[in-house]
């Protein structure tokens, strides 16, 4: 009996200390369930070569648990990692895209796999690839099922509807301002960098020095160096009016190429077609520094009367302009390069800021076609202004109010993608 | 003639210029392919014109040579200069570097090109300060601004300035560098802004302008 008695004993002591042991010693992890539900398809939008793989968030996706992505070209095998990441991040708020072009859900998870990092950019797109996801926890890891999906390359961005939208509006007023021009003239403010002009070329002929006119360094793809070769157009015409001497040198060969003709035409329009010399137009030097070296010897020698400089400067903007100021000419600049605008403003005695470059060929012409396109800038600007006010107030009360679907409209709409 | 000289260039421009419009919208692998090709032809362009710039460099100074112009003294020294770059570059094959050592082309470039290019550009030193010397002449309200704004930016960005400005103005509890911060994040960026936006938009109209002929100054004039 007392043999019985500390043989139950034994057994109720071994089943407590288990007991508790049980109750205190760490559990041993728990099966990690594997990714289901899992979905390949072609980015949206893009040229081609990346894939988009989405999957439900799990209330098992904590920061200890790894999410290592599996893409591969053969249809057995050939496993490469493209992508690992904490379980807890990469959701569908993570694909900068806009509202209209992508549901931002933070219940799935979406990543993005750029095939193009892994396999040839020419074999990306079209072939069907195989995707997996492998959930690590604890160095062990479980595998999704299997998925596949080929990348295309689409036809229309559909994210930059906005900007198309604004692009149509543009149009429309652009073309209706030009036909309106065609019935009646309009008014355009005076720029006074523009109407001294006149001032600067009557001085040269006064003094019978020449008159210089910089392009700038900017290539013929460049919008403000387009717009210069407008400008030197309008100036050449007054040059062989008071029959001034001009002379314009180039950086850049293909400029020099259109300006010879610009030059030559306002010659021929203001009659003078004799006065035109093949020299007016120099080519100097391809690099930068040997280009205002050179212009600058040239100016210092022949101490013009005036300088234009019109066009895309860099930092010779200032090695030209401060030489032009000692020689004493009127110097008139403009640009788009708004680093080199204080550079101008100091050294230069009239300097047109920006978009009255754009505006100075058909201030200068008259053209009531040209002028008309203006109105096109103003309502742009205006665009902006009204943009830029309500944007501001209905993206402040988003923020107050916490409304951030709300803010996340606002900001969307008024974001190029 | 007209057809050849304004409305053929025109369609040339009116096609090309709303395709690459459109490239924008349009992110299929052909519209890639279609700008690449064009920039190909761009830089193909860029280097027969390079041939005819050489040329008019040559000619425009040949000319001042034979006729004894002013300053023709000067134009000798543009050939000299092309042939101390052009013969080493021949005969270096146009590589700089021969395993590790320099070769003639090399040697010119890091010996002639490099020193003068340098040079240029330090002298923009001076330049700056004789030009902040001219803006910071207060002669009008917007001068004494620009002249306040100069001062607190120069106090910010030097260790002496910085030393000055906690001894005198310590006691305010603002830093020289939140001065600094705010004056470059709130007003210059405001102006700089409008100044871009300004810029973008006036691209785009002339943009326009361009594409659809109603500027065509650059083909000459009906």
């Amino acid at each position: 009996m007392i043999k019985n008695k500390s043989g139950l004993s034994l057994v109720l002591s071994f089943l407590a200390v288990t007991t508790v042991f049980a109750a205190t010693s760490p559990r041993p992890s728990a099966q990690l369930p594997p990714v289901t539900r899992l979905t390949a398809a072609d980015m949206p939008y893009d040229v081609g070569g990346t894939a988009l793989l989405k999957w439900d968030v799990r209330p098992e996706d904590t920061p200890d648990v790894l999410y290592q992505i599996y893409v591969s070209s053969m249809e057995s095998g050939g496993w490469i990692k493209a992508d690992e990441f904490p379980a807890d991040t990469r959701t569908g708020d993570g694909i900068e895209l806009p509202f209209w072009a992508w549901n931002a859900s933070v219940r799935e998870h979406v990543v993005k796999v750029e095939l193009n990092n892994f396999y040839g950019e020419a074999q990306t797109t079209g072939p069907v690839f195989r995707f997996k996801v492998t959930s690590v926890k604890d160095k062990k890891s479980y595998d999704s099922q299997v998925v596949s999906a080929g990348t295309v390359s689409n036809w229309f961005r559909l994210d930059r509807l906005n900007n198309l939208v604004m692009a149509i509006l543009v149009f429309i007023v652009f073309f209706w301002a030009v036909s309106h021009a065609k019935r009646k003239g309009l008014f355009i403010r005076r720029i006074a960098g523009l109407d001294a002009i006149d001032e600067a070329i009557g001085r040269a002929t006064e003094m019978g020095k020449p008159i210089y006119y910089l392009p700038g360094i900017g290539n013929m793809t460049m919008v403000s160096t387009i717009a210069s070769t407008f400008i030197l157009g309008e100036v050449s015409k007054k040059v062989a009016q008071y029959d001034s001497t001009i002379k314009v040198p180039h950086k850049d060969p293909v400029v020099m190429t259109v300006a010879k003709e610009v030059v030559k035409q306002a010659f021929l329009e203001a009659g003078r077609p004799d006065s035109y010399r093949e020299d007016i137009n120099q080519f100097v030097s391809y690099d930068q520094f040997s280009y205002a070296a050179s212009v600058d010897g040239m100016i210092s020698r022949e101490k013009p009367a005036a300088i234009f400089y019109m066009g895309w400067f860099m930092a010779e903007s200032l090695l030209l302009a401060e030489v032009g100021s000692t020689t004493g000419a009127i110097q008139i600049a403009g640009t788009d390069e708004e680093a080199q605008l204080p550079f101008f403003f100091t050294a230069c005695d009239y300097t047109l800021i920006g978009e009255e470059l754009y505006a100075a060929g058909a201030y200068l012409s008259k053209d009531p076609m040209l002028m008309s396109a203006l109105k096109t800038q103003d309502f742009g600007k205006l665009v902006v202004m009204v943009s830029v006010a309500l944007g501001g107030i209905l993206a402040s009360l988003g923020g107050l109010m916490h409304w951030d679907p709300f803010t996340r409209i606002i900001a969307d709409l008024f974001k190029a993608y | 003639m007209k057809l050849i000289k304004k409305q053929i260039p025109l369609a040339i421009v009116l096609v090309f210029g709303t395709l690459t419009l459109l490239t924008y919208f349009v992110p299929h692998k052909r519209s890639v392919n279609f700008l690449e090709t064009m920039n190909k032809w761009e830089n193909i362009v860029a280097a027969f014109a390079f041939f005819l710039g050489l040329i008019n460099l040559f000619y425009s100074h040949y000319t001042k040579i034979s006729r004894k112009a002013d300053g023709w003294g000067y134009s000798i020294f543009v050939y000299i200069g092309f042939l101390a770059i052009a013969i080493p570059a021949y005969v270096s094959h146009g590589k700089n570097m021969d395993g590790s050592v320099l070769t003639w082309m090399g040697w010119a470039f890091k010996y002639i090109y490099n020193p003068l290019s340098a040079t240029m550009f330090a002298v923009l030193a001076f330049y700056i300060v004789s030009t902040a010397y001219k803006s910071f002449r207060i002669r009008s309200l917007q001068a004494f601004v620009l002249f306040a704004a100069a001062m607190f930016l120069i106090l910010g960005n030097v260790p002496l300035g910085q030393m000055i400005w906690d001894k005198l103005f310590g006691w305010t509890s603002y830093a020289i560098s939140d001065i600094v911060d705010w004056i470059m994040h709130v007003p210059a960026i405001a102006g700089k802004r409008g100044i871009m936006i300004g810029i973008a938009i006036g691209v785009v109209v002339t943009a326009l302008k361009i594409i659809f002929g109603i500027e065509r100054q650059y083909l000459g004039k009906d």
